[in-house]
């Protein structure tokens, strides 16, 4: 939270102000800010005290202190399958967002014609679309297909949903590409593949890297497509937790919970140092 | 299929690349027109020779058409009509990639992930070097212009005038037929544009390579040029030695995009060897010169006299010019190294420049002073705007 508090409070400072009044209202600020973050993380980091119980169920408060839930978790090969599968999923899932993605902001970029913000909104739209209508539809073409049930279905059906994450980044990327970068290659003798590779590839690689973060995390978590796709092969981890807090309240899925919690953690992170970088990278001076 | 390198290293040469201080083959720009998609002309009917090693600037506002010429030339845009020849062979409808200029945009344009040598042996990659030989020449070229100790730096870890060296050296590694810049130095304030043009010329000088060089900027036209094409919608009105087109202005816009000039409005004019007598107005008479390559003006339409501020002596004695009018002193401005007075005179008001600083305790507001002009100092315009 500290960082984002000092960029906050640094952006709505009007120039000129005294510095008094300056630390009042940082003051005022902070009181503000803090509430909201903690309301903010409380819920998520909940799950932490209770995947230490000692007890066999999820309770709250928890009774302390075991990591026998880690234990159980790692030990059940449901579990594990369910994690195998829904890393799976993600990893396609991005891999095709990716391609498709960054293909289609490549294509669109410094293209001006009539009815472009339709094209733009069409590929933005699985992201507004409900995604329980985007569900069932998914159901019903694999249902059709014969395909229900398998991974890889719903590996595609996600792959349509974080396709538009990448497909942002990528083309925000591409705003600080410097039209004359890719002039100045051409005039050096650069043909088609190596004004791709020379000017186009690292202008468009952070972001590449930043929306695979993003879809990689979606398609991880997603549960409402991942739930009407299911089959016996093919049960995601949230679908697994999803379908087990109703029925055995085990105290892995807090453990799960947690791990899940340090993984965005990291992935946050990364993502933040990515942004960083691809902003450095993107503004030569 | 061109492979200019190989060529120059192998093939015999159509036009020969000449002596030591000049690089670089003849550009020919013959009868360019360009109009988009509304049909109306951006540039029309632009012609010009760059001999090499010359340093030609187009100059002109913004929407003159030079920008659009020098993206023609280089093969970003396809000219509607007309030929761009190097070397005597046409390369107009050439891909930008398969023309042999080096070019300088605006910022520079430099790859931001590379370091100063891989952006310079860029060129000499995209020509199939052995690698040794691109490492070799990359490292000469930095020689050349000074930057051997900054290798293995990123750009954006260079000044602005170590960014723009690191620019000319990868435009000029692969031994271009000519260097085509677009307003380099357009982004810049005035101390270092002039020291930046100082490093361009010297750099031009060393290597012999010529130049086309796209400006708005008329100082930095007439410091840096051998030619300056003069450009105004499209069309060029003037090209000549800046000296020329300082001195020998041909249209109004010409004389008063170059530096400052009155233009006093002429009624009759009759001309002998070179020399043209005229007839204000208000019936006095002045000299002039006659234009030279003739006028193309229509007869009976509007004359005009171009007459530099700096030209125009206050006179002490009448006799001291052939040219003699009197006036009121309406402004006076102390500058430093000069002064200006506006006079008014003939109906309208003339700009004076001095430098002659006993003038100041002379000459007061309101009084009345003779301007005198030898013929030499003023143009007779040989054409209208239109």
């Amino acid at each position: 939270m500290a960082p984002s508090d000092h960029i906050i409070v640094t952006d709505t400072e009007p120039l000129g102000t005294s510095s008094r009044r300056n630390n009042v209202g940082k003051r005022l600020l902070l009181l503000c800010t803090i509430p909201i973050g903690v309301y903010l993380l409380l819920p998520s980091l909940v799950v932490v005290p209770m995947a230490l119980t000692k007890s066999q169920l999820i309770q709250f408060p928890p009774e302390w202190i075991s990591v026998h839930s880690f234990a159980d978790y790692f030990g059940d090969p449901q579990w594990i399958d369910s994690t195998i599968t829904s890393f799976k999923v993600a990893v396609l899932a991005m891999i095709i967002a990716c391609i498709v993605g960054a293909a289609t902001g490549l294509g669109l970029h410094g293209k001006q014609f009539p009815g472009k913000g339709v094209v733009v909104g069409i590929i933005l739209s699985p992201i507004v679309i409900p995604l329980v209508v985007l569900a069932l539809a998914d159901y019903l073409f694999f249902a059709r297909v014969h395909f229900v049930g398998n991974w890889v279905a719903i590996s595609l059906a996600h792959s349509l949903l974080v396709t538009p994450y990448v497909f942002v980044t990528v083309q925000a990327s591409l705003t600080g590409l410097d039209p004359a970068l890719v002039r100045s290659a051409r005039s050096l003798g650069a043909r088609s593949l190596a004004v791709w590779r020379y000017t186009y590839w690292p202008a468009i690689k952070p972001g590449i890297l930043a929306g695979a973060i993003f879809a990689f995390a979606v398609s991880f978590d997603e549960v409402v497509i991942a739930l009407f796709l299911q089959g016996p092969d093919a049960t995601t981890l949230p679908v697994r937790m999803f379908t087990s807090i109703q029925y055995d309240l085990t105290p892995k899925i807090a453990a799960i919970a947690t791990l899940l919690l340090g993984v965005a953690a990291v992935a946050l992170v990364a993502q933040a140092a990515l942004a960083l970088r691809g902003g450095a990278l993107s503004r030569p001076r | 299929m061109i492979t200019p390198v190989a060529g120059r290293a192998g093939a015999p040469q159509a036009t020969p690349i000449a002596t030591q201080h000049t690089a670089g083959r003849r550009l020919e720009v013959i009868g360019v027109w360009k109009s988009y998609v509304d049909k109306t002309y951006v540039v029309e009917n632009v012609s010009f020779t760059l001999e090499p090693g010359q340093f030609l600037t187009l100059l002109g506002p913004s929407g003159s058409g030079k920008t659009t010429t020098l993206m023609m030339v280089a093969g970003f845009e396809l000219p509607t009509r007309g030929e761009i020849r190097v070397g005597g062979r046409d390369v107009a409808r050439l891909l930008p990639e398969r023309r042999n200029f080096g070019v300088v945009f605006q910022g520079y344009a430099l790859f931001p992930q590379m370091t100063v040598l891989e952006n310079v042996e860029f060129g000499l990659w995209m020509r199939r070097l052995p690698r040794r030989e691109c490492r070799r020449r990359g490292m000469e070229m930095l020689e050349k212009v000074g930057l051997v100790e900054f290798a293995s730096r990123k750009p954006r870890e260079l000044s602005g005038g170590q960014q723009q060296r690191v620019a000319l050296a990868r435009a000029l590694v692969f031994e271009p037929d000519a260097l085509l810049l677009d307003e380099p130095l357009g982004a810049l304030d005035r101390r270092l544009r002039e020291a930046l043009q100082l490093e361009i010329k010297e750099i031009q000088r060393r290597i012999g390579i010529s130049i086309l060089y796209v400006t708005h900027d008329q100082d930095e036209a007439m410091m840096m040029s051998d030619r300056i094409a003069v450009m105004r919608s499209g069309r060029i009105v003037q090209l000549d030695s800046p000296t020329e087109i300082y001195q020998h202005p041909r249209t109004p816009f010409v004389a008063n995009f170059l530096g400052e000039t009155n233009l006093l409005p002429v009624i009759e004019c009759q001309s002998e060897g070179g020399v043209a007598q005229v007839r204000f107005a208000d019936g006095s008479l002045g000299f002039a010169a006659q234009p030279r390559g003739g006028s193309k003006k229509p007869a009976g339409s509007k004359m005009m006299l171009s007459l530099r501020p700096e030209r125009i002596q206050i006179l002490r004695r009448p006799d001291q010019t052939d040219s003699v009018v009197t006036g009121t002193v309406r402004e006076r401005t102390f500058l430093g190294r000069q002064i200006r007075y506006v006079v008014e005179t003939l109906g309208q008001k003339l700009i004076v420049s001095t430098t002659d600083p006993r003038l100041l305790a002379e000459i007061a507001l309101d009084h009345r002073v003779q301007l005198g002009w030898a013929h030499g100092d003023a143009q007779l315009l040989a054409e209208s705007d239109d």
